[in-house]
């Protein structure tokens, strides 16, 4: 059984329909990439699978239980976590208590979520700036406070919106590294991502969208030479 | 030292009447403990959980009416109708707050104003049981013997011991509540709602949990007032300058602080005796006015700020 089944998922804004008839499958252990141009409806097949929206139509499955109508909070205790395409930091705490917040939902104890922040943010590497306030951290700092975040709620699936965007050369890597990281330590990831060089080095599948439809589902290489694909990314070969 | 200090407080304040015999004072200090229960019971949601209610007034009418009506129709005294006057006011704020905290920021406020105008108008017209705008009186107190001796109901001094315990009570209860696990919640979710769902925080049970022990010691405070003055009616209990007034007192005082709506209360008994002589209605024109002068200069509140130099001097 795949441990995330997205089948048929439809959502409609008034008269625009955002994502239309969505199947996919997330495996337990590999790292997915969503992608596709932008307005495509990826943050919104997000926004679907955690709670934020309600879907107009369609299932999601988690380790073979429908999730959809929970609550996000629901959800997230389920296993699922996410970031946020625009970062959404508790901006006045420091790095460790934002994590700590996020431990303590599940723990006993004030002491008890503090070591778990500060065994998270240093798995993340921002061990040295466990007491800055969030708000004072550079993006790639936040983006990498919210991942551990995340993590401190123990999710079986990581869903990531747009980790590497706004981040330079360097900093990419470094993500991408810590992505990886993550898979090793046993969670499944999920990320939607423009930065197409390296979604398509880390990702073992990618499903790509356009105008809120699935138009292809497979490995990077597969995905990378498909005709619809490429005619979504550069438009139609005319001659 | 720090931990022994509000125990000194507290006793100094239980012993006060020992020491202080004038009426007027005793008046004025319960003016400033009744505010300053309702201040601290209004920063429970609006300042540690950061969401901003114009509503409260109805959870204190709510409680006042029900002390009365207890009294006057059961014969229950007002020490205990009291509290049940809070457990209504908490039981009335799960469907208030189940409507309003659909909506965030501004359009949670404007919702709790118009929620509690709907309250003060059905207790306007509901002459059954409020009596409508005549209000309800309570002629006399019951009697009671303690140590021996008849408590005499036409001195200040039991009304101002009652109070005392009652902000006492408020002020070690928000105590508890913001440092158990519901005052980190109420954290995040004023620092991000989104984001506090996203941990795992069930934001909405969050919320009306610290609505519902808000309203509970609004409600009680209410009761208060039904006992003190013996005399309710809507517009001595459900006006809108009433919610505006625990606003006032919580931002003046310092958000997020236990013992700024101490201050706050202070400012604002100072404020409406001198001017309640010489307008009517003006004093809460000079409410704005410091209001406005304290956002701009003092935005952490009086005693905020004096947190913050004492921290910053240690």
């Amino acid at each position: 059984m795949a441990l995330l089944e997205v089948s048929g998922l439809t959502r409609d804004f008034g008269g625009l329909r955002a994502v239309s008839n969505l199947s996919f499958n997330v495996e337990t252990g590999e790292i997915l990439g969503l992608i596709g141009p932008n307005g495509a409806g990826k943050t919104t097949v997000f926004n679907l699978i955690t709670g934020f929206l309600r879907p107009t139509v369609g299932d999601v499955r988690l380790e073979g239980d429908s999730i959809v109508g929970l609550k996000p909070h629901a959800i997230t205790r389920r296993g699922i976590a996410r970031t946020f395409q625009i970062v959404k930091p508790f901006p006045h705490l420091t790095a460790c208590r934002n994590v700590a917040l996020a431990a303590l939902v599940r723990l006993d104890t004030h002491a008890q979520a503090r070591s778990e922040a500060m065994h998270v943010l240093e798995q993340v590497g921002l061990d040295d700036k466990l007491n800055k306030p969030a708000s004072d951290l550079t993006i790639s700092d936040q983006k990498r406070m919210e991942i551990a975040r995340a993590l401190a709620t123990h999710p079986k699936l990581l869903l990531l919106d747009e980790p590497l965007g706004g981040l330079n050369t360097r900093e990419v890597q470094d993500a991408c590294d810590l992505i990886q990281k993550i898979r090793a330590g046993g969670v499944t990831v999920v990320l939607v991502e423009h930065v197409m060089k390296a979604i398509m080095r880390i990702s073992d599948r990618v499903v790509v969208m356009r105008q809120g439809e699935k138009i292809a589902d497979g490995t990077p290489s597969q995905v990378v030479n498909d005709p619809a694909v490429q005619a979504a990314y550069f438009g139609k070969r005319v001659a | 030292m720090k931990r022994a200090l509000p125990v000194v407080a507290a006793i100094l304040l239980l012993t006060l009447p020992l020491g202080v015999s004038n009426q007027f004072f005793l008046h004025l200090g319960i003016t400033v403990l009744m505010w300053t229960t309702l201040g601290v019971a209004w920063n429970l949601l609006g300042g540690y959980g950061g969401q901003v209610s114009f509503g409260h007034a109805s959870f204190f009418g709510v409680g006042a009416y029900t002390t009365m009506i207890l009294y006057l129709s059961y014969g229950l005294a007002p020490w205990y109708g009291m509290l049940v006057g809070g457990v209504v006011g908490a039981l009335l704020s799960l469907p208030i707050g189940f409507i309003c905290f659909r909506l965030r920021g501004p359009y949670f406020s404007l919702a709790t104003l118009a929620v509690a105008e709907i309250v003060r108008l059905v207790a306007l017209n509901w002459e059954q049981l409020t009596a409508g705008p005549m209000g309800l009186l309570i002629t006399s107190l019951p009697q009671v013997t303690l140590f021996g001796n008849a408590i005499n109901w036409e001195r200040k001094e039991p009304f101002f011991l009652i109070v005392a315990l009652l902000a006492l009570c408020t002020m070690f209860a928000a105590t508890l509540l913001t440092r158990a696990r519901l005052g980190s919640y109420l954290l995040a979710i004023r620092e991000d709602e989104d984001a506090a769902e996203s941990i795992g925080i069930d934001t909405t049970r969050a919320k009306l949990a610290a609505l519902a022990a808000s309203a509970f010691f609004t409600g009680v405070a209410g009761g208060f007032y039904g006992l003190y003055f013996r005399y309710v009616d809507p517009d001595a209990v459900f006006p809108i300058s009433l919610s505006i007034e625990m606003v006032f007192i919580a931002v003046v005082g310092g958000l997020r602080t236990v013992a700024g709506p101490v201050v706050g209360a202070v400012f604002l008994t100072v404020i409406a005796e001198l001017f309640r002589e010489h307008f009517a209605v003006g004093h809460l024109i000079f409410y704005g006015l410091f209001m406005m002068l304290v956002i701009r200069f003092l935005p952490e509140g009086i005693w905020g700020r004096a947190l913050r130099i004492l921290a910053w001097r240690h």
